[in-house]
């Protein structure tokens, strides 16, 4: 636990004035997908497998640049996270009814209608052209480094709490059996809305924190089908239901990507993104946190059997 | 705009109807039988669109011939990613089956973008059917072929299921995969096949987006994602249902770009609109049955 928090803010400071342009913007980039994946992962606890997370990336990024000109940036982007609570809120209870693959293709459905809104209204949203939102710290990548890797050490402080046991075991026994968590008393639809809001907010920080460092927001970027995919494959590979998780498995994707762009390069490492996923998934289902619990505990205590 | 043009647009949504039936009553089979959503089967459609595309080009072979033989070797195709992928992420949990499936959909789409470039390609073929004209509106031969084609495609699935003993036996390992397993069905080849048959009519259907689209490697992923709507909408694993969402989403997609003015851009999210207020009501689409959490 401390090792994490204290491994964190140590490599976020320490590239933050020590290293190379090119190690803060391989940072940057690992911190929003981390915070991405948190997003995902907290959604999922509940049982809730989301394709939406594009959805609150991009809502977040519009309302910190869209506020900005009433307000300021600065009261935008702390308004930010009532409106992607809001409206984390209301998707939560308009999707409280649907399971599984219905769930998945209505979020999917709502990241794409999100956008529509965005071209319906151009005069207010700037369109297909997309916006300027104010760049962060004058385009500073260390001083934004160390915003985002703020609201990186704050989300895992935020998963943490919901992994205690005044959520877990809430959590676990909605996604297990929702029909036993509403019959022992667990409040379901509060549970969800709740995993609802925290996980839009925070994936809407994430988007505010990608709008802000080049001033540049595009819907056909923000809202696309990768954003919702990305989070996914990094929980994943990292480990579900782990603060630990996505924060390796950014780590680890954005190595792989690295090193199969330097080696493969252009399209090619595309490939190799879509072979690693695959390769994952057959071999490692239960991510590199699932693997090391495995190795570390003998299968046959209970332990081990309460974890598969 | 006057009644002439509505009719036309009318008409020819109708055909882009026939090709969307095809390609969502194939994932909604593979759904229904494995229930695995193969966000990959757009890219099956994009490989027959290039095998129908290639075997004119290169070989001369006309397109309607060419998408059976894209039929048969996107069903082939089919068969060997199965056994050699999709068959062992059955068991695991639905995220995981999810993101295998796209992550073998990013690394088709890149491997056709290094092999055949990013670039549109068109399929200038004659058509095989005369233009036809009703009360003024004219559809162009092709769309008349591609809705032809789709509708047997997809009567076809509909009476295989009904009416052939391997139809049954897909049924019932749909249904009830426990108890066909008892009933002496070998649910697991059964399996197998829903995917064969999925990437079959996947692999025709491409033949049909190489007549009237831009033949390209994205060309899947956009459609695969109107097929979930219309998959969802009608009720996920339903046959029937794959057919009328088919119906309702291209016409909702074609009065959104003839009655409001730049809707075309934007017809394909409202659709999404539609399938959510839809879920709302019913959560299991129209056609579908009840799901277990």
């Amino acid at each position: 636990m401390i090792a994490l928090y204290g491994g964190a803010t140590a490599l976020i400071l320490g590239i933050g004035f020590a290293a190379g342009p090119y190690w803060v913007q391989l940072a940057i980039g690992v911190a929003i997908s981390a915070l991405l994946a948190l997003s995902w992962d907290v959604l999922s606890r509940a049982g809730l497998v989301s394709l939406g997370t594009a959805g609150f990336f991009g809502l977040g990024s519009y309302s910190s640049a869209l506020l900005a000109d009433p307000l300021g940036a600065g009261l935008a982007w702390v308004c930010t996270v009532p409106v992607c609570a809001l409206v984390a809120m209301a998707l939560g209870l308009i999707t409280l009814r649907l399971r599984r693959m219905y769930f998945a293709i209505a979020t999917l459905a709502f990241a794409l209608a999100l956008q529509v809104v965005v071209l319906i209204a151009p005069d207010l949203t700037g369109g297909a052209g997309g916006i300027s939102p104010t760049v962060i710290f004058g385009g500073d990548p260390r001083f934004q480094l160390l915003l985002i890797g703020a609201f990186l050490l704050a989300a895992l402080g935020i998963s943490d709490v919901l992994l205690t046991p005044r959520f877990r075991p809430a959590f676990f026994v909605i996604r297990v059996n929702p029909d036993l968590a509403a019959a022992s008393g667990v409040p379901v639809v509060r549970a969800k809305v709740l995993a609802f809001m925290v996980s839009g907010v925070i994936a809407g920080l994430a988007g505010a924190s990608y709008g802000g460092l080049y001033g540049y927001v595009v819907p056909a970027d923000v809202f696309t089908l990768n954003w919702s995919v990305l989070p996914l494959a990094v929980t994943v590979l990292g480990g579900m239901d782990t603060t630990t998780g996505p924060l390796l498995g950014a780590i680890l994707l954005r190595a792989l990507e690295e090193a199969a762009r330097a080696t493969v390069g252009g399209v090619g490492y595309q490939v190799v993104y879509g072979a690693v996923i695959i390769g994952f998934v057959l071999l490692m289902p239960s991510g590199i946190v699932g693997l090391v619990h495995r190795l570390r505990q003998r299968p046959r205590t209970v332990a081990g059997l309460a974890r598969t | 705009m006057d009644a002439t043009a509505i009719l036309q647009t009318f008409l020819l949504s109708l055909t882009v109807a026939g090709l969307y039936a095809a390609i969502a009553s194939g994932l909604t089979l593979e759904f229904g039988v494995t229930h695995i959503v193969n966000f990959a089967h757009g890219e099956f459609v994009m490989l027959g669109a290039y095998t129908t595309y290639f075997l004119y080009t290169i070989l001369g072979v006309p397109p309607l011939f060419g998408m059976l033989i894209a039929g048969v070797v996107i069903g082939a195709l089919s068969a060997v990613v199965y056994r050699a992928f999709l068959g062992r992420v059955l068991r695991q949990d639905e995220h995981n089956q999810i993101l295998a499936t796209i992550g073998l959909s990013i690394l088709m789409v890149n491997l056709a973008v290094i092999l055949w470039s990013p670039n549109a390609r068109a399929l200038q073929a004659p058509s095989v059917l005369p233009a036809v004209t009703i009360l003024g509106a004219t559809v162009p031969g092709n769309n008349v072929l591609v809705l032809l084609v789709g509708l047997a495609l997809y009567l076809g699935l509909v009476l295989f299921l009904a009416h052939t003993r391997t139809g049954t036996q897909l049924r019932l390992a749909s249904d009830d995969p426990e108890l066909a397993i008892y009933a002496g069905v070998n649910v697991d080849r059964m399996f197998a096949l829903s995917f064969i048959i999925g990437g079959a009519t996947a692999g025709v259907a491409g033949g049909l987006v190489a007549l009237v689209l831009y033949v390209q490697p994205g060309v899947g992923t956009d459609l695969v994602v109107r097929a979930f709507a219309i998959v969802a909408l009608g009720g996920m694993g339903s046959i029937p249902g794959a057919l009328v969402g088919a119906v309702a989403l291209s016409l909702a997609e074609s009065a959104m770009s003839t009655f409001i003015p730049g809707g075309a851009s934007w017809g394909f999210g409202v659709a999404f609109v539609i399938l959510v207020l839809v879920l709302i009501i019913r959560p299991s689409g129209l056609f579908g049955r009840e799901i277990r959490a």
